[in-house]
């Protein structure tokens, strides 16, 4: 079981379908919010908060996978289960590809439905703690100078101190007061460490002319 | 050529036959010393030829009978001034007999009636031959007579074509039927004719020849009438055939036996008693005939009745109809020998049929109507029944429908109630076919959109289902914990029940809609209808995308009627507002639905906004097979507009103003239907 924490956003237009659901998942132990239509989810929808998403996939209105495009669109990256009655292998194939964790079909099995939503959750964590590594990560590189940041381009494609300070017109001995200033204001000890987070960061090393 | 002879030979053989009756009245003439003849043939042969012949011929058969007057006038030494007067009256005779007889009594037969002979009487007995012999009478005169006997001459004359015509134009006119042929006797009565004639001939002879005999006596009278017998004889078995005949037999006879011998005619001379004989025969005759020619008549007339009630029962026969006939007094039903047969009843002749004899027959369901109509004829004078079955005593079920009409008295009140019955099994079969084809045409087309529904319906079943699973398996999760919530799994417990009924109020719908069976009819809302038609496409239109508009009436709209049928028409409109809006951009789809309680019922409107209805398809839509879908069968709303007829309301089509179109159906209303089905 994941951290109580999280919460499943239910959408689906059958009244009865959305109470049994929101009731086993509760019994579960998730936080369940529930929706009656694509437009109250929408309107009411906090990015913020982790979790997944749990969708009818026939409703009036928008259905389950234009409600999927109008969510992605709008930047979140919430991972989406979807619930159908019908089983339209077109339908299901296009839902994947935008990115579904899952497509089941009605009636759901809980043990299918859990699983898919454990799958999801984790899939949502990973993507969160990723994003979260991320901004520390940009929050260090935020905090280096210009010539800190131009020596680390230059460090990452593989130059030594001396080339470094004959490409930027300066002594060896700068080069390394910056070098070391930088490495210890992104928290690395070795170049390999910092290769591997400016890749995440996606700084691309410089290019010589 | 065979024309040509034909129009040569026959004047020539009525001359011949013209010479013979003036050779044979001279021969019975000269019997005596006079040259009179007591009747005179030539005239009526002459007569009775321009009667056959085309009026532009006439002149070739007057031209052709000179010869044979003059050949035979010339041979009783008739002087020429006697015998161009002779002719001319005797051309006269004929010309006029033949004129008038054609202007009154026009065509073949011309005996028949008593009118028409009375007819006849008066043109040859009476008025010809009065006015010609004014003319005739000079003949003798001519001939030497005083001038002083005229009066007599003219007696004589007349008399002798009086009698001529009256015997032998007669016996012409009576025997010769339509087209101026011989019509025979059949050959039973031919032998009864001739012994009868023979008798007669007998009976003549030996009356006045004993007559003779016994004028002194007081019995004379008797023998006069002991011809009587055998004349009336032949005048009631023949009649004007017969009593032209046997005055033809009594005049020869009693001419030849009055000239032969002295007989009852034997006071005056020759001449007074030939004219005491003619007047005799006069007498006799005239009643004779008009007594045939009415005995003919009333003859006639019951053969004509008895041919066209032959015809009638024939036809009723052939046509399986019976006739019945009651009378308002006696309540007494009287039926036709068809009818009797048509109902199984025993032929007459046997037990007199009794009411419940009758009633025995008709189908127990029936015969408290049939009993009821009756009874109710006789004061309506109509029969309120029209159509009821009759059990037959090997149990086959006939269906008959009766016709009644009354005869009023001056009241207006019915006297007496007739009319017919008919079998109408086999159209009732036929109907029965008819309706049973279109009721499985019907179930079929229900069992096709319900095809075409399936994907929907089974999503519609889907969704109970869903919630119950996920309902019991979250009760199973509630019930795996260490302290249960026992109220929320009383909830769900509860929950499942509802999704359940849910379930089979799905199943329920699909079963109503897929019944095959007996038209019900009971109360329905319409509302309801409207309601489960919606919810039962529920996922269809979600599939569709099309948004459904409900402006119901607050009132109960009710109608009588089957909610099997009721459905289908429903679900095949909507099925058409939707598959209309197919092609329609998706935020217009909508079904807008309203009810509205009208005067006479509820009117029901049913708009899309799909591609509406085009000018040309207007009149046609409505008719089977006509169709705008790829694969339609063009039945729908044919079956749409049928369903509402019979349940007495009205179906109609039209374009929207903004495109798409409207449905309107108008039912009466359950309270407007109980009141006329109590009417």
């Amino acid at each position: 079981m994941t951290e109580p924490a999280s919460t499943i956003f239910l959408v689906d237009d059958d009244a009865g379908v959305l109470k049994a659901l929101s009731r086993l998942l509760s019994a579960v132990g998730y936080d369940v919010r529930t929706f009656n239509s694509p437009e109250e989810f929408l309107d009411q929808h906090d990015p913020s908060l982790p979790g997944c998403a749990v969708f009818d996939v026939a409703m009036p209105g928008l259905d389950g996978l234009q409600l999927q495009s109008a969510l992605t669109a709008g930047g979140a990256t919430r991972p989406i289960i979807f619930i159908t009655g019908n089983v339209d292998v077109p339908t299901s194939v296009r839902a994947m590809k935008a990115g579904a964790v899952d497509f089941l079909t009605k009636p759901v099995n809980d043990k299918d439905l859990l699983s898919a939503i454990e799958r999801a959750m984790e899939q949502e964590a990973q993507a969160r703690q990723t994003r979260s590594e991320l901004a520390s990560i940009k929050g260090k590189l935020a905090s280096l100078t210009p010539r800190e940041h131009e020596v680390l381009t230059h460090v990452i494609a593989g130059r030594l101190n001396k080339q470094i300070a004959a490409d930027l017109g300066t002594v060896e001995k700068t080069i390394k007061v910056h070098r070391g200033r930088m490495m210890e204001k992104l928290g690395v000890r070795t170049i390999a460490d910092l290769v591997r987070l400016a890749e995440r960061a996606a700084i691309r090393p410089h290019q010589p002319q | 050529m065979r024309s040509i002879t034909k129009a040569t030979l026959l004047p020539i053989l009525v001359a011949i036959l013209y010479f013979i009756g003036a050779e044979a009245a001279f021969l019975v003439g000269t019997l005596s010393d006079e040259i009179f003849a007591p009747f005179w043939p030539p005239n009526i042969v002459l007569f009775c030829a321009l009667l056959l012949v085309p009026v532009r011929l006439w002149w070739i058969y007057i031209l052709a009978t000179l010869p044979a007057h003059v050949v035979a006038e010339l041979g009783v030494g008739m002087t020429t001034p006697a015998i161009a007067v002779a002719f001319a009256s005797n051309c006269a005779v004929a010309v006029f007999n033949a004129v008038a007889v054609r202007r009154y009594l026009r065509d073949p037969p011309w005996f028949g009636t008593l009118r028409k002979v009375l007819l006849y009487i008066l043109i040859t007995v009476v008025a010809s031959p009065a006015i010609v012999a004014l003319g005739g009478a000079f003949v003798p005169i001519l001939s030497g007579e005083p001038l002083a006997h005229y009066g007599r001459a003219w007696a004589q004359w007349y008399a002798s074509n009086a009698l001529g015509g009256l015997t032998l134009g007669s016996v012409a006119l009576s025997w010769l039927g339509a087209q101026g042929r011989l019509s025979p006797l059949p050959a039973g009565r031919r032998l009864e004719a001739l012994v009868l004639g023979i008798a007669l001939v007998v009976a003549c002879s030996v009356a006045f020849d004993l007559a003779a005999t016994m004028v002194a006596s007081g019995f004379l009278p008797v023998l006069l009438y002991a011809p009587l017998p055998l004349i009336l004889w032949l005048v009631v078995r023949f009649g004007a055939r017969g009593a032209s005949a046997a005055m033809l037999v009594v005049t020869v006879t009693l001419i030849w036996r009055a000239l032969d011998a002295p007989s009852v005619f034997i006071t005056g001379g020759p001449e007074t008693n030939v004219l005491a004989l003619q007047i005799f025969i006069l007498g006799l005759a005239v009643p004779m005939l008009l007594l045939g020619s009415a005995i003919d008549e009333v003859r006639n007339a019951a053969e004509i009745t008895r041919e066209s009630e032959q015809r009638m029962i024939f036809t009723a026969n052939k046509a399986n109809i019976g006739f019945w006939h009651l009378d308002r007094a006696t309540a007494k039903l009287w039926l036709s020998d068809t009818c009797r047969k048509l109902l199984g009843l025993p032929p007459p002749g046997g037990d007199e049929l009794t009411q419940p004899a009758i009633l025995s027959v008709i189908h127990p369901e029936d015969r408290p109507a049939v009993v009821e109509s009756i009874r109710d004829a006789a004061y309506a004078g109509e029969l309120a029944l029209n159509e009821f079955r009759v059990v037959r005593s090997d149990g086959a079920i006939r269906w008959f429908r009766a016709r009644s009409y009354a005869e009023l008295s001056d009241e207006g009140r019915p006297v007496r109630i007739a009319g017919y019955l008919s079998d109408i099994t086999v159209r009732k079969m036929a109907e029965a076919e008819a309706e049973r084809q279109r009721r499985e045409v019907a179930h079929l087309m229900r069992v096709s959109v319900l095809g075409e529904l399936s994907g929907a319906i089974a999503h519609e079943l889907n969704q109970p289902l869903t919630a119950i699973l996920s309902n019991a398996q979250a009760a199973q999760h509630l019930l795996a914990q260490e302290t249960p919530n026992i109220n929320e799994i009383g909830a769900t417990l509860a929950d499942i029940v509802k999704e359940d009924t849910r379930a089979s109020e799905v199943v329920q719908r699909l079963q109503g809609a897929l019944k095959k069976g007996e038209i019900k009819t009971e109360p329905i809302n319409v509302n309801k209808l409207v309601r489960s038609t919606v919810r039962l496409l529920h996922s269809e239109l979600t599939d569709r995308k099309i948004k459904v508009e409900l402006a119901l009436t607050d009132g109960q709209p009710t109608t009588l009627g089957d909610p099997v049928q009721l459905q289908q028409l429903l679900l095949n409109v909507f099925m058409n507002a939707m598959e209309a809006m197919a092609s329609v951009k998706s935020t217009r789809r909508l079904i807008a639905v309203s009810t509205h309680a009208a005067a006479t019922g509820v009117e029901l409107i049913i708009a899309d906004r799909g591609r509406g209805i085009a000018a040309h398809e207007k009149n046609v839509l409505l008719q089977p097979f006509f169709t705008t879908k790829e694969r339609g069968l063009g039945l729908g709303l044919s079956i749409c507009s049928t369903i509402v007829a019979s349940h007495g309301g009205e179906f109609s089509l039209t374009s929207n103003a903004d495109g798409g179109a409207t449905v309107i159906i108008r039912l009466p209303s359950d309270a407007t239907q109980l009141m006329v089905a109590a009417k």
